[in-house]
């Protein structure tokens, strides 16, 4: 057998049979629009898509909320952190919700895109990074970043994601830019 | 009902040791059975090319599973959300401790053992090692030096399939080295600096690794998809179900028993020999017998004292085979964990291909030549380099279409960190004993650990980060930050002694052939075999003395001395 048969055999074998199988159910359900008990509001739900996408927006490449971002979050929220955790983490985002209604006068979602980047400018560089908003958004951004970029598309699409290699480089050229 | 077979030779436990146990007698012509407590795995459950997206929580862990399954088992980085199938139910193997004395215990119990998750780096032991204890007077003299252990470790290099490079350095023998993995283009430059800036004195190697760089012994060459600790279809790393249980299995004469917890040697005080072991069948927890000529104990250190603890008859009521009292005492495990970390500035036109699964290693340079005034002993130093990817996005400042497009084409700046592995000094209040109400699920007494860091330890950790530090700085390295660990002991997984080898039975448990001075049929050939812990990974170790131990007890039956 061809080492590169032998590779694919065994991703065949591992991706078809070893997938934990609640988990891609799971998955499938949350991507179809199943909501999870205590997840994020309606309200929360529209302002972490609008920070999210402002955070990673779409270009040539899919923005954030177009691989499951919003979901992902709702998720983390409902069924992966602990009530010292989460409390805290919805408390700052309705914070930062109240905040921008009364400085702009409505929600982040309505406003235009040059207003919210101002929002996400300012939580992004916050005078002190002590208070709730400023913790909410911090623990936001990272969960954005990490649902993003281990969606299955930008692994695919964007990242060219390689799972087998003949060597390890440690000591390979980059590559051209791969965004314009 | 107890039911009644006979065999040659049982082996309890079926990884790391257990394996080359069954491997070796079953070639040596022996009917082996091999007990495992957990239940059978195969190469189908292995989980090492799941992608994040394809688990619920992208690789944070299923929280219930974890509170409620694995309150202990969470806590090394190898229990991950689908490694966790390989770690034991807490709730199911409980062990106690002091109050004062945390000790975290990482076990798995299935066909296979740890030889599924283990770390994989392998580093022969010296004679600065074996010759430890008689010189500063901690603990007792090994009854072995490295010429003894030599052959036997290339033997199982030979088999297994090692990666590294020879370094010609007397505390840190080289082996029989498959091509070494490449470092960095960050690790070949703060080799070389290192090396210029303190005298040759301390080499940053690649790191030695069971995982094959070629295809070997009919096992195929790594292909760098990354978490090892997940398992590995193609049994590239080392386990003993890629490689010393086929060749057992081939052989016609290993009988593989799973689920079968064993609850006690039995000793038979009219031959002063193990008669056998009684077995719990995990499923149906029916008692089981089984006789056997000769007894092998490859359980890991902890369950094989304990073991030994529960197997009390009049002759030894206080554990068999011990006579001289010291079953338990003296167990290590090394601390680890204390280091630093730098920015490396430059080499931003090279990156890496592929997942690595290996770092690099410092080999020992404390009290090598000259003594060090704050503590007996060394350390090694493991790390690595990489470049942080899109991983730094959550610290990043920025947003928008340029953070996104630095995010997905820049790979951030270098980092190179290190940290030590050290040797902790044998010492008697470090303690197995049992519980005296805590069973487990199939009613067998639970261990109770009292082991603890003490000054000797605590004096080394400090140095470990100013070792590195400086280190990182003669190599280049802006920004550099020490951190100290607090691992409790138990949790470097590499806990050794409890049933020490010795020169005389007064002083240990066990000869120089990992046998037994009160029962001569009976074997213990894993970590608790350990006299001291050296500072290197130890695996390899326990896999040389059991080859050789078989060897020894092959010879002595045939020439029916047992």
């Amino acid at each position: 057998m061809k080492r590169r048969d032998l590779l694919r055999a065994a991703g065949a074998a591992t991706v078809l049979s070893l997938l934990p199988r609640d988990a891609e159910a799971a998955w499938s359900r949350i991507l179809s629009g199943y909501r999870v008990a205590e997840g994020l509001t309606p309200a929360q739900r529209a302002l972490v898509t609008g920070i999210a996408d402002t955070i990673i927006p779409r270009t040539d490449t899919p923005g954030a909320s177009d691989v499951g971002v919003t979901e992902w979050v709702d998720l983390i929220v409902a069924e992966y952190y602990s009530a010292d955790v989460r409390t805290p983490f919805v408390d700052g985002l309705d914070a930062i919700d109240a905040q921008v209604r009364a400085s702009r006068g409505r929600a982040f979602a309505e406003l235009g895109a040059d207003a919210q980047r101002e929002v996400v400018a300012s939580l992004d560089a916050p005078a002190d990074r002590r208070t709730p908003e400023a913790r909410a958004y911090s623990r936001l951004k990272s969960l954005v970043v990490h649902g993003y970029f281990t969606s299955e598309r930008v692994q695919r699409d964007v990242l060219h994601t390689q799972m087998f290699h003949d060597r390890f480089q440690g000591a390979a050229d980059m590559p051209a830019r791969r965004t314009p | 009902m107890t039911q009644r077979e006979t065999y040659d030779a049982i082996v309890v436990g079926s990884g790391i040791t257990g394996g080359w146990a069954a491997k070796e007698l079953t070639e040596r012509g022996l009917r082996t059975l091999m007990l495992e407590a957990g239940g059978p795995i195969t190469a189908a459950d292995f989980v090492e090319h799941v992608p994040s997206h394809q688990m619920k929580f992208r690789g944070y862990g299923d929280p219930e599973v974890m509170r409620r399954d694995h309150p202990i088992q969470r806590e090394c980085y190898a229990c991950d959300e689908v490694g966790h199938k390989f770690f034991v139910n807490d709730n199911d193997n409980p062990y106690t401790t002091p109050d004062d004395a945390p000790f975290r215990f990482f076990r798995g119990r299935q066909v296979g053992g740890r030889s599924i998750t283990w770390g994989r780096q392998v580093y022969r032991w010296s004679d600065l090692d074996f010759e430890a204890n008689a010189k500063d007077g901690n603990g007792n003299d090994w009854p072995v030096r490295y010429a003894d252990i030599a052959p036997w470790y290339s033997h199982v290099e030979k088999f297994i399939g090692i990666t590294g490079s020879k370094e010609n350095l007397a505390q840190l023998p080289d082996g029989e080295f498959l091509p070494p993995m490449e470092m960095t283009v960050v690790e070949r430059h703060a080799r070389e600096k290192i090396l210029a800036a303190f005298g040759g004195e301390r080499v940053m190697t690649i790191g030695r690794a069971a995982i094959l760089t070629q295809a070997h012994n009919g096992r195929a060459a790594c292909h760098y998809c990354g978490p090892c600790e997940r398992g590995c279809a193609t049994f590239s790393y080392f386990s003993s179900i890629g490689s010393t249980l086929p060749a057992a299995q081939a052989t016609g004469r290993l009988t593989l028993r799973p689920n079968s917890v064993v609850a006690e040697v039995l000793y038979d005080p009219t031959t002063s020999r193990a008669r056998g072991v009684r077995v719990i069948d995990a499923v149906t927890m029916q008692d089981v017998e089984y006789n056997a000529r000769v007894v092998f104990l490859c359980a890991s250190t902890i369950e094989s004292v304990r073991l030994l603890l529960n197997s009390k008859s009049a002759t030894f009521p206080e554990g068999l085979g011990n006579s001289s009292g010291l079953l338990g005492r003296y167990v290590m495990d090394h601390h680890y964990g204390s280091g630093a970390s730098g920015d490396m500035p430059g080499f931003l036109d090279k990156r890496t291909i592929g997942s690595r699964p290996n770092g690099i290693y410092i080999a020992r340079f404390r009290n090598v030549k000259t003594p060090h005034k704050d503590f007996l002993r060394g350390y090694g130093m493991q790390g690595g380099s990489s470049r942080s990817g899109w991983g730094r996005g959550g610290n990043m400042p920025g947003y928008g279409e340029s953070f996104k497009r630095e995010l997905i084409d820049g790979l951030g700046g270098w980092r190179l960190s290190a940290s030590g592995w050290g040797e902790t000094l044998p010492n008697a209040a470090n303690r197995i004993t049992l519980n005296p109400t805590v069973k487990d699920k199939w009613g067998i007494p639970a261990a109770h650990l009292d082991v603890r860091w003490r000054e000797n330890e605590r004096a080394m950790d400090a140095d470990m980060q100013v070792g590195v530090a400086e280190m990182l700085e003669a190599a280049g390295c802006t920004n550099v930050r020490t951190h100290a660990s607090r691992n409790p002991p138990g949790h470097c997984i590499h806990e050794m002694g409890g049933a020490r080898m010795s020169r005389t039975p007064a002083e240990g448990v066990l000869n120089q052939w990992n046998q037994s001075w009160d029962v001569k049929n009976l074997f213990v050939t894993d970590g608790a075999a350990m006299a001291s812990c050296a500072c290197q990974n130890p695996s390899i170790t326990y896999m040389a003395f059991t080859a050789r131990a078989v060897a020894h007890a092959v010879d002595e039956m045939k020439r029916g001395a047992l």
